[in-house]
C-alpha cells in the first residue's frame, strides 16, 4: 500500500469540509471494512482519507422514541446494533439479521452508515431496513435532507449520495402490529455474501395479512422490491395455496433482474427465490411450509 | 527408574504453548538488516511469447533497487530450469510464458509498497498464442506447452523421456495384470463411469515465503518450505556449487499440505539476492498462491466387469492428471498414486492408464493425498453405483470384493499390515449400517453412504537423523522432517524419549537447518512418521548403545542404575563431552516393471481411510446438511492418540472443502475467474457437520516405530465419494463432477423429474 493522508476531524462540519466531490481518490472512512480490502488490492488508492471515528454525539448514537422511532447514527457499529436493547424491542429483525451479516471482527468495527454508503447489492442490512420503511438522514453543505433507503442505492455500488455529502443516520418508523423476517441464503460456504437475501414485513392479524413489505437483494443490481407479490398478498388470509402463489409471483417478477454470478445461475436462484419466499411467509403467518411444489 | 511409556501418550504438541501466546517462529515474520523485498510482475495471459520487457519507468521510480528479468537471471545461473520431476520450470520466465500468473520479472526495493507500486509499472508486451486447458484434450492438442521433454534425471524411469518432442504428456503409467480384454469379455455384466475432479487449492495459512542472503562463498535460505535437504541439492545445483555452501533451513510453517514442497521460492530469492548482493525476502500474498500451486484436476473413467456372484473380475482405470504448465511432481503422482487406481479390492484382471498432462494452468503438485482423493472419488463412486445397479448393499458388495492381508495388490505386491476389512467392518459397525436408518419428512430427504481407500506411501526416500546426550544426561533430536501443524515435533520426541527412558517434554528437537540436521527426502506424502520416526528411533537406539559402552569402559557392571551426568563426570572428569547416535533409514523398494507396472515391493507400508457420512439433502435447493461424519483409519499403533484423532478429522474436513465448496473456476481464456477468497470459499467451523468422529483400527505396522505408520492424508481419501453416494441415496441422482454445489444438486434433482433448468 502507498502512502497517503489520514485526518480523523472531530465534527462533521469538518469532515464534510475535508471531502472533495471534484477527486474519487478522497473518501471518507468509517469501520474502513470494504475500503481497506478495496486499497489491498490495488482497486482503490486514496490520496487522502477522511475518518469519521472521532465524531461524537448524534452521528454514533442510538435512540428510541417514545413513539418507537429509531434513530440509528451513521457511525454506529453493526455489532452495537446487533447488540441494543432498543433494536431488540423496535426491530428485532435487525439483529437477527445481522447475526450471519460477516463476522464479528467485521460488525466490531464496521458502521451503519458505511454499510448504506457502500452501495454493494450484497449487503444484508439496505434490505432489511427498507422492508421497515427506514430512511437516511443525509448531510452536505446544502443542508440536511432525508430520503428513504429505497432511494439511496441507484445501482451497482451506486448511491444517490454526492461525493460532499456523509449519510449522518437511519431513521426506522414505529412498527406496530408488523412482523419482519430476513432470510440469508448463501450457497457456498455458510460464511458467505448471500446468493439471494430476502426481507419481508407484514401487517397481518392472524393470517389475514393487511400489508406486505418483501424486498429481495443480493441477487439484483441493487434491492428490489416484490410489488407484485405484495399486491397479491394484500387483503388476503393467507393459505398454503396463496404462499406457494406468491412465491412464483416474486420469481417471475424478479427474472429479468436476477443476475447469475459465482454464487448461482439465475435460473437457480429464480427457484430460491420462490422456495424461500413460500417458507419465509409460512413462518411469519404460522402456517405449513408445504412444499414439494414441484 | 523407568518413565512412564512415551508412545502412545496423548502428549500435548511441545510448541502449543508458544502458538497461542504467538512466540512460535515463522519465516513470514523474520527480517534482517539491509533486506530488499521483492515484488513479481506476473503473467495476464495463459499462453504468449514475450516481445518486450519495458521495467524503465519502474526502474526510474525513487526507492527501487533492481528490476530483474531472466536475462539477468541467467548472467548467473545459466540454465535456470528447475523441478523435482523435470527441469522445465524458470525462475523467471524465459521467452515465454505458460500459465496465468507466471512470474516474469521481479522488482526489488527496501519498502515492500514501493517494490509493489512499481511491478505495476513494468510493461510486458505478449504475442498471445492459443491455450490447452482440459486434460484430456491435452493428450491429442497441437497446442504444445513444451517444445521438448526434460526430465531431472533423478528418477531412473523417466530418463527415457529425455528431448522427447511434440507431446503434452509428461509421463505414461501402465499396468497389467491378468487379461482384462477377455475378462470383459465374458463378464456377466459390465459398468462404465467418467468422474472429474476439479482444481483446488492448499490456502496454507502462511503463503509461501523464502528469505536469502548470500556472500560470494555461501548462501542461507530461509524458507518456509516442507523439503530443506531438496532445496540444498536444488539451489546447489543450479548454482554449481558444492551442497555443504548454500544453508537452508526452516521454522515452523503455518500449514503445508504440499504446496511447499521440493521449490518454490527459494530459486527465485538465491538469484535475486546474489543480484542484488542483499538479502531478498519474497512473500507471497494469499491471493497469489493461486498462480503458485494447485492440485491436479483429474478425469477417470473406470470400467468394472461383475460376475453372477457380485465379484469384480476385471477393472481398467483410464486417468488424465492435469499438470499444468509445469511438472512439479505430478509424474510421481501419476504413478505412485496411479497404480492404486482400482481400488481396495481383489481384482484378477486389471488395466491402468495413468497419464501426467502438461496444460497452460497454473502448476500442480502435492496435496494431501497425493492424487489418491480423486482417485477414490472415482472408483468409491463407480463402486457404489455397481452394488446399486446389482441391488447389493454397499458394505456387503465391498465386503466380497475387498483385498485381503496376504492377497496381492494390482501391482502384485502382497498385502502386509494394511487393515482393509477390519477398517471397513469397523466402519460399518460405527454406523449402525444393519440398523433401519431414518429417511426424513417432507422436502428434506436424509441418505447416508461410505466409501474406502488406501495409498502406498512414497517409496524408496530416505530419512537420516541424529540424537545426541549433552553432559547433563539431556537430549535433542537433529532431523529434517519439518512440523508445519501436523505433530512432528512431538512424535519425534517420544520416540527418542521411549528408548531413551526420558520425559519427552524434555527433549529438543532441532528444526531443519542443513547445517546441522542431516538428510531427509521431505516432508510429504506421510511418510515421517515411519521413515523418520524409524530413523530417530535408530539414533536414539545408537545413543543408548553408546551411553551403554561408555558405562561398561568405565567398569560399570551391565545394567547399573547410574545417572547419565554422573556418567560424563566420570569419563571427562567434569561436565563435558558428547555422546551423538545416529542412523540412516531407506526401507526397500523393487520400482515397478516399464511395461507391466508390476512390481512385489511396491510401498514400504500401506495406508487405509474410510469415510462414513449422514447427511440430509433440501430437495427444493439442493442444499446439503451433513449430520455425521465418521472417520476410521489404519494409522498402525498411534504414537499421540490425540494427534492421531486430529490428523484424522483436519483432513476429513479439509477434504470435505474440496469435496462440497472448493473450485479454481477458469474461463476459456485460461484466466482464474475467482482468485480471491471472498470467491474461492474454504469451510468455516458453520460448515462443519453436527457429528464428526474420528477412530483408529488396531493395528499394527510390524516395520513402523513402535508399529506406527503414516496418518496425516488417511481422513482424505473417501470423504468426496462418501458425500455423493450419500446424496444419491438421500434424493436418487448422482453427480460425477466436483464440487458438489447446491445448485449441480438441485439441477440433477430436476433434471431426473424431467424438469430440466436451463443452462446458462
Amino acid at each position: 500500500m502507498m502512502p497517503f493522508d489520514l485526518v480523523e476531524p472531530g465534527t462533521l462540519r469538518e469532515a464534510l469540509a475535508l471531502l472533495d466531490p471534484e477527486d474519487s481518490a478522497v473518501r471518507a472512512f468509517a469501520g474502513g471494512t470494504a475500503l481497506m480490502l478495496m486499497m489491498k488490492s490495488g482497486f482503490f488508492r486514496p490520496k487522502r482519507l477522511v475518518s469519521l471515528n472521532a465524531l461524537a454525539g448524534d452521528v454514533a448514537s442510538l435512540s428510541l422514541s417514545p413513539t418507537g422511532e429509531l434513530r440509528i447514527g451513521a457511525m454506529v457499529r453493526l455489532a452495537e446494533l446487533e447488540r441494543a436493547p432498543e433494536i431488540r424491542r423496535a426491530a428485532p429483525v435487525i439483529a437477527a439479521a445481522l447475526r450471519r451479516h460477516s463476522n464479528p471482527r467485521v460488525r466490531n468495527v464496521a458502521t451503519v452508515g458505511g454499510n448504506l454508503a457502500h452501495g454493494d447489492p450484497h449487503m444484508d442490512l439496505p434490505p432489511v431496513l427498507i422492508a421497515l420503511g427506514a430512511e437516511v438522514e443525509i448531510e452536505g453543505p446544502a443542508g440536511r435532507r432525508r430520503l428513504p433507503v429505497d432511494g439511496l442505492v441507484s445501482g451497482y455500488y451506486e448511491t444517490v449520495l454526492r461525493g460532499d455529502e456523509l449519510i449522518v443516520a437511519a431513521i426506522v418508523p414505529p412498527q406496530p402490529r408488523r412482523r419482519a423476517l430476513y432470510v440469508k441464503c448463501t450457497t457456498r460456504a455458510a460464511d458467505d455474501w448471500p446468493a439471494l437475501g430476502l426481507a419481508l414485513s407484514l401487517e397481518a392479524d392472524g393470517a389475514a395479512i393487511r400489508a406486505a413489505t418483501i424486498v429481495l437483494g443480493a441477487a439484483t443490481e441493487r434491492p428490489m422490491r416484490l410489488a407484485q407479490a405484495e399486491s397479491l398478498l394484500a387483503g388476503r388470509t393467507a393459505d398454503a395455496a396463496l404462499i406457494g402463489e406468491a412465491g412464483r409471483v416474486a420469481a417471475a417478477e424478479a427474472a429479468a433482474a436476477i443476475i447469475a454470478d459465482a454464487r448461482g445461475s439465475s435460473a437457480y436462484k429464480r427457484r430460491l427465490l420462490e422456495v424461500e419466499l413460500r417458507r419465509a411467509l409460512a413462518r411469519l403467518l404460522d402456517l405449513p411450509a408445504a412444499g414439494e411444489t414441484r | 527408574m523407568r518413565a512412564a511409556r512415551q508412545v502412545g501418550r496423548s502428549l500435548p504438541r511441545l510448541e502449543a504453548r508458544a502458538k497461542v501466546t504467538g512466540r512460535a517462529e515463522y519465516i513470514h515474520n523474520l527480517q534482517l538488516p539491509g533486506m530488499l523485498y521483492g515484488k513479481l510482475v506476473r503473467s495476464p495471459i495463459a499462453h504468449g511469447t514475450i516481445r518486450r520487457i519495458d521495467a524503465e519507468a519502474a526502474r526510474a521510480m525513487a526507492g527501487v533497487h533492481a528490476v530483474i528479468t531472466s536475462a539477468e537471471v541467467r548472467q548467473i545461473i545459466p540454465s535456470p530450469y528447475y523441478g523435482p520431476a523435470f527441469h522445465d520450470q524458470p525462475i523467471l520466465a524465459i521467452d515465454k510464458v505458460r500459465h496465468i500468473g507466471e512470474p516474469v520479472a521481479a522488482v526489488l526495493a527496501a519498502d515492500a509498497a514501493i517494490a509493489e507500486a512499481a511491478a505495476q509499472l513494468v510493461t510486458v508486451e505478449y504475442d498471445e498464442l492459443p491455450g490447452i486447458f482440459d486434460e484430456v484434450e491435452a493428450a491429442t492438442s497441437p497446442v504444445l506447452v513444451h517444445e521438448a521433454l526434460k526430465p531431472a534425471g533423478t528418477f531412473a524411469d523417466l530418463k527415457h523421456l529425455g528431448g522427447k518432442r511434440g507431446t503434452n504428456v509428461a509421463l505414461e503409467f501402465r499396468l497389467r495384470r491378468g487379461d482384462v480384454e477377455r475378462a470383459f469379455a465374458a463378464a456377466g455384466q459390465v459398468f462404465e463411469h467418467s468422474f472429474r475432479s476439479q482444481p483446488v487449492m492448499h490456502t496454507p495459512l502462511e503463503p509461501m515465503v523464502a528469505l536469502a542472503e548470500a556472500t560470494e562463498a555461501s548462501v542461507t535460505i530461509h524458507t518456509a518450505s516442507q523439503s530443506p535437504s531438496f532445496v540444498r541439492i536444488e539451489i546447489a545445483r543450479l548454482l554449481g556449487w558444492p551442497e555443504n555452501r548454500v544453508r537452508v533451513r526452516t521454522a515452523y510453517l503455518g500449514g503445508g499440505f504440499g504446496a511447499k514442497l521440493y521449490i518454490k521460492l527459494e530459486a527465485l530469492v538465491t538469484a535475486l539476492a546474489l543480484l542484488a548482493r542483499r538479502p531478498v525476502k519474497v512473500s507471497l500474498t494469499m491471493e497469489e498462491q493461486f498462480y503458485t500451486i494447485t492440485r491436479h484436476a483429474c478425469t477417470v473413467r473406470i470400467k468394472s466387469a461383475v460376475d453372477r456372484d457380485g465379484r469384480i473380475t476385471a477393472r481398467r482405470c483410464e486417468v488424465w492428471w492435469n499438470g499444468g504448465a509445469y511438472a512439479d511432481i505430478g509424474p510421481r503422482v501419476t504413478q505412485k498414486s496411479g497404480f492404486t487406481a482400482a481400488g481396495p479390492y481383489d481384482i484378477e484382471n486389471v488395466a491402468i492408464d495413468s497419464v501426467a498432462l502438461y496444460t497452460n494452468r497454473p502448476p500442480a503438485g502435492a496435496l494431501r493425498g497425493f492424487g489418491i482423493p480423486q482417485l477414490v472419488w472415482a472408483y468409491e463412486s463407480h463402486t457404489d453405483l455397481i452394488a446399486r445397479a446389482l441391488a447389493l448393499d454397499p458394505v456387503e458388495f465391498r465386503r466380497r470384493n475387498i483385498l485381503r492381508e496376504g492377497r496381492p495388490q494390482a501391482t502384485g505386491t502382497v498385502m502386509r499390515d494394511a487393515a482393509i476389512a477390519a477398517v471397513l467392518e469397523r466402519l460399518a459397525q460405527k454406523l449402525e449400517w444393519g440398523r433401519p436408518f431414518e429417511r426424513g419428512t417432507g422436502p428434506v430427504k436424509r441418505g447416508r453412504g461410505i466409501a474406502l481407500g488406501f495409498k502406498a506411501s512414497i517409496s524408496p526416500t530416505a530419512s537420516v537423523a541424529l540424537v545426541t546426550i549433552a553432559a547433563d544426561g539431556s537430549c535433542a533430536v537433529q532431523c529434517g522432517t519439518v512440523d508445519m501443524g501436523q505433530g512432528s515435533d512431538t512424535a519425534m520426541a517420544q520416540i527418542a524419549a521411549e528408548v531413551l527412558n526420558l520425559p519427552a517434554e524434555s527433549v529438543r528437537i532441532v528444526h531443519p537447518d542443513t547445517d546441522v540436521t542431516p538428510y531427509d527426502m521431505a516432508t510429504l506424502g506421510s511418510r515421517s512418521t515411519f521413515h523418520m520416526g524409524n530413523a530417530v528411533k535408530r539414533a536414539a537406539e545408537d545413543a543408548r548403545d553408546k551411553l551403554a559402552a561408555l558405562a561398561a569402559e568405565l567398569g560399570l557392571p551391565p545394567g547399573a542404575n547410574v545417572e547419565i551426568a554422573e556418567l560424563f563426570r566420570r569419563r571427562y572428569g567434569m561436565q563435558a563431552g558428547t555422546i551423538i547416535g545416529t542412523a540412516s533409514f531407506l526401507p526397500s523398494y523393487a520400482p515397478p516393471d516399464l511395461a507391466t507396472g508390476l512390481t512385489d515391493n511396491a510401498t514400504p507400508f500401506w495406508m487405509v481411510g474410510a469415510t462414513g457420512v449422514e447427511l440430509e439433502v433440501d430437495s427444493e435447493t439442493g442444499r446439503v446438511r451433513l449430520l455425521r461424519l465418521v472417520t476410521v483409519a489404519d494409522v498402525g499403533t498411534p504414537l499421540n492418540p490425540r494427534i492421531v484423532e486430529t490428523q484424522l478429522s483436519g483432513a476429513a474436513i479439509m477434504q470435505l472443502g474440496f469435496t462440497l465448496l472448493e473450485s479454481m473456476e477458469f474461463d476459456r481464456d485460461g484466466q482464474l475467474k475467482n482468485p480471491s477468497f471472498a470467491d474461492y470459499k474454504i469451510p468455516g467451523l458453520g460448515d462443519l457437520p453436527a457429528r464428526i468422529e474420528s477412530e483408529t483400527v488396531a493395528a499394527s505396522q510390524h516395520s513402523g516405530p513402535f508399529g506406527a505408520k503414516g496418518v496425516g492424508e488417511s481422513g482424505t481419501f473417501g470423504v468426496s465419494p462418501a458425500i455423493a453416494n450419500a446424496i444419491h441415496d438421500a434424493v436418487g441422482v448422482r453427480l460425477t463432477s466436483l464440487p458438489l454445489t447446491p445448485e449441480a444438486i438441485y439441477r440433477a434433482i430436476r433434471a431426473a423429474a424431467g424438469d430440466s433448468l436451463a443452462e446458462e
